[in-house]
């Protein structure tokens, strides 16, 4: 499913972030990756979702070599892949459920056919009684599952997650991991970027750890 | 082919909404009201300072179009008048019989093929013609005036001018023929000027609208970057992406853009009343109309001022594109 190799990445002339990066994703993996701060993990995570070029080496997501897609190939992509940010990046002007269905409406499907669908994730993530709330209402905690419904909500194949139990209490977190498991058995992978340790503690799965711009597999 | 296709795909139904104030379009029918939220917010696209500065360009863009079209249909409108006219000219001191011989170039000049009407001039209308210089006087009375006789031309099937100069001047002694000619020649140079420095100040108002539209669009594009990563992150592709703003520029670009035509053409309007005022009775509707025609415009310098919309919308919806596609292009 995702490939890396040799994968290295400088910003301008700096020094490396990433250094011979190699690692697989297979299809319906659990994966999470952490190291310290400054490691890389959120320039991994850029590259993963195509949002950054690498300086050298190979990528490969859904068997395509991602330095040879057009612009509109790699959005193709993208659609195929979920991702929750540090930051949320919620619309400010949408409503949560607005911004839940944001990337359906993006796919072309009509709102008909999945207003429930939509009503039922944020009901999940315990965000029932905020469906008509802007952003800027909500939470840190809420807007973190409102980012991560947005993710989830056109079943990804892949989803990418910096942080997203950060900003949620432990039973908050739990649920979300509970998601984030349910998704995989449904078949989606899935790459948790995290620092929690007591998070990776709950899950047996492999840890991509990255120290000083090199990743290890644990 | 993808701009044809967006314009092939575009909303038209929801057009209204897109040109209508927020307050206005939420008081249209449902049917012509889009059910989805909007992606980006009109509030941050179309602020009053930005369709103000549009609007105001646009009108400067009618107004200096509209002013070289007018001098330009005024100018050809002298130039028809005075290309269908010639006049003969009798020297008053060599003529004993000066009425007499009137009446025979007249007679010669109306057998002339080529030629509709012949007016000769009284010597009261000749001096009447002196009186902007000379003024009322009795004099004038006892100065040899010229006499003039207006010829007609089909200006259709024209005559051979040298013919009848050669005509005039063997049969008839102390008679010139003018065909207006150098005046033409004088007033086409001036009136090319006239055109000429109006399309200079077009060029300069075109280039500085194009200017400001540019400059305005592209930061309301920098003030919504974030909705733009937003939708690139949930894998809008660049057509998706560039088509939810430009609904927008071009409910901005039209909504402007017709304020500043809807204001031209007022202002056209309302010119000649304007120049009769200004002028304290001394510029009469008759001079004016001289200078600059009838001072309003015609059907086609109307259109030309839907053009003027047209033109800034279209600017505004291309900015907004290439506007998107260079945000697009700072990530992979």
């Amino acid at each position: 499913m995702i490939r890396f190799d040799n994968v290295g990445l400088r910003y301008g002339s700096g020094p490396e972030i990433l250094r011979d990066v190699t690692f697989h994703v297979l299809p319906g993996s659990f994966h999470f990756l952490t190291g310290p701060s400054g490691a890389g993990k959120t320039t991994l995570l850029r590259l993963l979702f195509m949002s950054l070029r690498p300086s050298r080496g190979l990528i490969f997501v859904f068997g395509e070599n991602v330095g040879e897609l057009s612009a509109g190939g790699r959005s193709g992509l993208r659609r195929r892949i979920g991702i929750v940010f540090q930051d949320f990046r919620l619309l400010d002007h949408l409503t949560t459920w607005e911004n839940v269905a944001l990337p359906l409406r993006v796919m072309g499907k009509k709102e008909a056919d999945y207003r429930e669908d939509v009503t039922d994730l944020l009901r999940w993530v315990g965000l029932g009684d905020r469906i008509h709330a802007y952003p800027e209402v909500l939470s840190g905690g809420e807007k973190q599952r409102a980012a991560i419904a947005r993710a989830v909500i056109g079943r990804p194949e892949l989803l990418l997650a910096d942080e997203p139990t950060g900003n949620v209490d432990p039973a908050i977190g739990n649920r979300l991991l509970r998601l984030f498991v349910e998704l995989n058995r449904l078949g989606t992978s899935v790459i948790i970027a995290t620092h929690d340790y007591g998070l990776m503690e709950q899950l047996d799965a492999p840890r991509l750890v990255l120290t000083d711009g090199h990743l290890q597999i644990r | 082919m993808t701009l044809l296709n967006d314009i092939r795909d575009y909303p038209w139904t929801n057009l209204l909404t897109g040109l209508l104030p927020a307050r206005l379009a939420g008081m249209l029918p449902a049917r012509l009201q889009s059910k989805a939220a909007q992606i980006v917010p009109s509030a941050s696209i179309a602020g009053h300072a930005l369709t103000v500065v549009i609007a105001i360009m646009s009108f400067l863009a009618c107004l200096t179009l509209g002013a070289v079209y007018m001098v330009n249909q005024s100018a050809n409108a002298w130039v028809n008048d005075i290309s269908s006219e010639i006049t003969v000219e009798l020297d008053p001191i060599n003529a004993a019989d000066i009425e007499k011989k009137m009446t025979l170039v007249a007679l010669f000049l109306a057998k002339q093929k080529g030629v509709n009407r012949v007016k000769p001039l009284t010597a009261e209308d000749s001096a009447k013609l002196l009186e902007p210089w000379l003024g009322q006087s009795s004099a004038l009375q006892a100065l040899p005036i010229p006499r003039l006789i207006a010829v007609e031309i089909d200006r259709s099937n024209p005559p051979d001018i040298q013919v009848i100069k050669s005509a005039l001047t063997q049969n008839f002694e102390g008679v010139t023929l003018d065909d207006h000619r150098r005046w033409q020649a004088e007033i086409k140079t001036l009136t090319r000027s006239a055109a000429l420095a109006g399309l200079a100040v077009l060029s300069l108002v075109a280039v500085a609208t194009i200017a400001v539209i540019i400059s305005a669009t592209r930061s309301a594009m920098v003030s919504n970057r974030g909705i733009i990563e937003v939708l690139h992150f949930v894998g809008a592709n660049e057509r998706f992406i560039s088509r939810e703003f430009e609904r927008h520029f071009l409910g901005l670009g039209v909504r402007a853009g017709l304020m500043g035509a809807v204001a031209a053409a007022l202002a056209f309007l309302l010119l000649p009343f304007m120049m009769q005022m200004l002028g304290g009775g001394a510029v009469t509707a008759a001079e004016t109309q001289r200078l600059i025609g009838s001072g309003e415009l015609d059907l086609k310098g109307y259109l030309l001022c839907v053009l003027v919309v047209v033109v800034v919308a279209s600017l505004c919806m291309i900015t907004s594109r290439l506007g998107v596609i260079r945000v697009l292009k700072t990530y992979a």
